[in-house]
């Protein structure tokens, strides 16, 4: 997602109703450990008579594989919806629009304050998710999307700001890469000395690495996947160019021309938006398969400002590329 | 699940001795792993998340745990057992926002907590803090988000005229609302209020985080100036925004310059104090 520098907000706005989550599919713990206890209890009897009576064992057995198949059932409905293959990220309504008008048999499902819709694309089992914009919208709804739907893929797509010259509206980079380049330490300086944010050190993203325990650093960001990136690398985009890039993901709107270009220097950036980076860093604590498309809807060199009906190309490309996608392992 | 698990193996072995049919015993086997696979599944529910960047500040409360037990999923560790009567879950939060947002995430979902707390140490943006001193939150900002004005090439950086750009939480509806806050649980803020820090003197403030560390007096001056921030740390009042988001309260506990050990005692005697 992309904000721009003329976005009206609602500043000030305080979010104290606490209405949300009506649909947060916890697992009912209540309802699983009383169906469970009801099942321990019904079980003794049945043992007591099977000693006097072991020709209705059969029977009786049967009965209770019955409930017992029963609860396992509630039990994992209660846990997570079908799996899917592809979960299909867009921040912002203007940016999945298009995805949900190519969603075949489309079923909204909401945990939490966020919004999913499952149905297939191509021959893809998908769930639509509307993250919202930046890093808690986009984390939580991302750990909340990969634990009820399993996925194989993560595609997230969205808006974007060019980092470089060449870049213009509507173009899509495909990320090779994307990186979280809003962290940092500034060095000492004492009052009146100033702020410099091109002497600022960039701190890379970690992540413990489950396998050994140990905190990794990732100062190149997190690689796209290749196979998505080759068959993404000859889809078609309706409304612009096709190109392998970096994408940088932060808090942020740069619309200094020294800064997005040190930015683009330091991080290899060609464009700038909200979410990517993080979300790959999740796809990558889960070990699965990650891509991130991103058109270009403001380009600062060329005084282009912020246009959001740009995110109907991506997401047109989104459905293009889904559709090319050969089914997943 | 141990409860459950020590009745099953007493059902077991209630069971008489004389021979059974081969495939009754098939049978109950069977029944035996459908019984226990709902259990397996099974969440455990706590009274208390509490989240802490590193080791040296979660070790204390983690040795303190009665009948303790890890979990881990992905990149993110808990740490549950009993701590002061109360249901505890611990995770790290390494000590930066995507971690410690998908570690809250995780752990709301899978152990419910009826109150969040983040603790930990915190840099003084409120030049009246001093090293010591506990600020407890009144509120949160995250203050990572910034707009630029647009300037050319050669024209230079300047970051104390950027506008802050605040989060936008996503709300049921598919609509974001921006704020610039992320409130703490009134309840838990009464009880922090009432702490004792072992040096310093205890504030009420805004608890602000960002992905930074900011060591440019002129820049502190802004961000404190602009978003009214009492410190800064690295995770606070991101915890604080996925907390809202799924509907958690929450508290904030930071010591100004604070050690690990400083900060696990002001999270213990909170526990005390919630009693």
């Amino acid at each position: 997602m992309k904000i721009s520098s003329h976005t009206t907000l609602q500043e000030g706005t305080e979010l104290t109703e606490r209405t949300l989550l009506s649909g947060f599919r916890f697992l009912h713990v209540g309802s699983l450990q009383a169906a469970t206890s009801r099942a321990r209890s019904a079980q003794a009897p049945t043992l007591h008579v099977m000693r006097e009576e072991p020709e209705r064992d059969l029977l009786r057995s049967l009965r209770y594989l019955l409930c017992g198949c029963l609860l396992v059932a509630l039990a994992l409905s209660l846990r997570a919806a079908e799996a899917v293959d592809v979960l299909v990220q867009g921040a912002e309504n203007k940016e999945v629009a298009e995805i949900l008008d190519a969603l075949k048999d489309a079923k909204k499902i909401e945990i939490g304050p966020f919004s999913f819709w499952t149905g297939t694309i191509g021959p893809h089992k998908v769930a639509v998710s509307l993250t919202g914009q930046a890093l808690i919208n986009c984390t939580t709804s991302t750990i909340l999307g990969i634990e009820e739907f399993s996925p194989k893929l993560i595609v997230n797509q969205g808006t974007s700001g060019a980092q470089a010259p060449y870049l213009t509206l509507h173009d899509i980079i495909v990320g090779r890469r994307a990186i979280d380049y809003g962290n940092f330490t500034s060095p000492p300086r004492p009052a009146g000395a100033g702020s410099t944010p091109l002497a600022w050190t960039p701190v890379p993203q970690r992540l413990r690495i489950p396998a050994t325990g140990e905190l990794q650093s990732f100062p190149d960001g997190f690689a796209g996947d290749a196979a998505c990136l080759a068959v993404a690398l000859r889809t078609r985009n309706p409304m612009g160019r096709v190109f392998p890039g970096v994408i940088g993901s932060a808090h942020e709107v740069n619309l200094e021309l020294d800064r997005v270009q040190w930015s683009a220097r330091t991080f290899g950036m060609d464009v700038e938006e909200m979410e990517s980076g993080h979300i790959a860093a999740i796809a990558h604590a889960y070990g699965i398969r990650y891509i991130a498309f991103r058109v270009v809807s403001d380009a600062p060199y060329e005084g282009v400002p912020f246009y959001p009906m740009a995110a109907r190309a991506t997401a047109l490309y989104t459905v293009n590329f889904l559709e090319n996608l050969p089914p997943l392992p | 699940m141990s409860d459950f698990v020590g009745k099953g193996i007493r059902l077991e072995g209630s069971r008489p001795c004389e021979p059974r049919p081969a495939g009754t015993r098939a049978l109950h086997l069977l029944l035996a792993v459908v019984l226990l696979l709902p259990a397996a599944l099974r969440a455990e529910t706590v009274d208390v998340l509490l989240a802490a960047a590193t080791d040296a500040e979660l070790q204390p409360l983690i040795k303190r745990l009665d009948t303790p037990r890890t979990e881990t999923r992905a990149s993110w560790t808990f740490w549950l057992g009993r701590l002061n009567g109360k249901a505890v879950v611990l995770t790290r939060t390494e000590g930066d926002p995507l971690n410690a947002v998908a570690a809250t995430t995780l752990a709301i979902r899978r152990y419910a907590p009826q109150l969040v707390v983040t603790y930990g140490s915190a840099r003084a943006h409120d030049p009246a803090l001093q090293p010591g001193d506990v600020v407890v939150s009144r509120s949160f900002a995250a203050f990572d988000g910034l707009i630029s004005d647009p300037l050319p090439l050669g024209g230079g950086s300047t970051p104390l005229t950027w506008q802050r750009l605040p989060h936008a939480p996503m709300t049921p509806g598919e609509k974001e609302q921006y704020t610039d806050e992320f409130p703490a649980d009134p309840a838990a803020l009464a009880r922090a209020e009432k702490l004792q820090p072992a040096r310093g003197k205890l504030v009420p403030g805004t608890l602000g985080s960002a992905p930074q560390i900011n060591r440019e007096a002129d820049r502190i001056a802004w961000i404190h100036k602009t978003w009214h921030t009492s410190s800064e740390d690295a995770e606070s009042a991101h915890i604080a925004g996925c907390a809202m988001l799924l509907r958690t309260p929450v508290i904030g506990l930071r010591v100004i310059d604070g050690t690990p050990e400083e900060s696990a005692a002001l999270a213990l005697q909170f526990l005390e104090a919630s009693k």
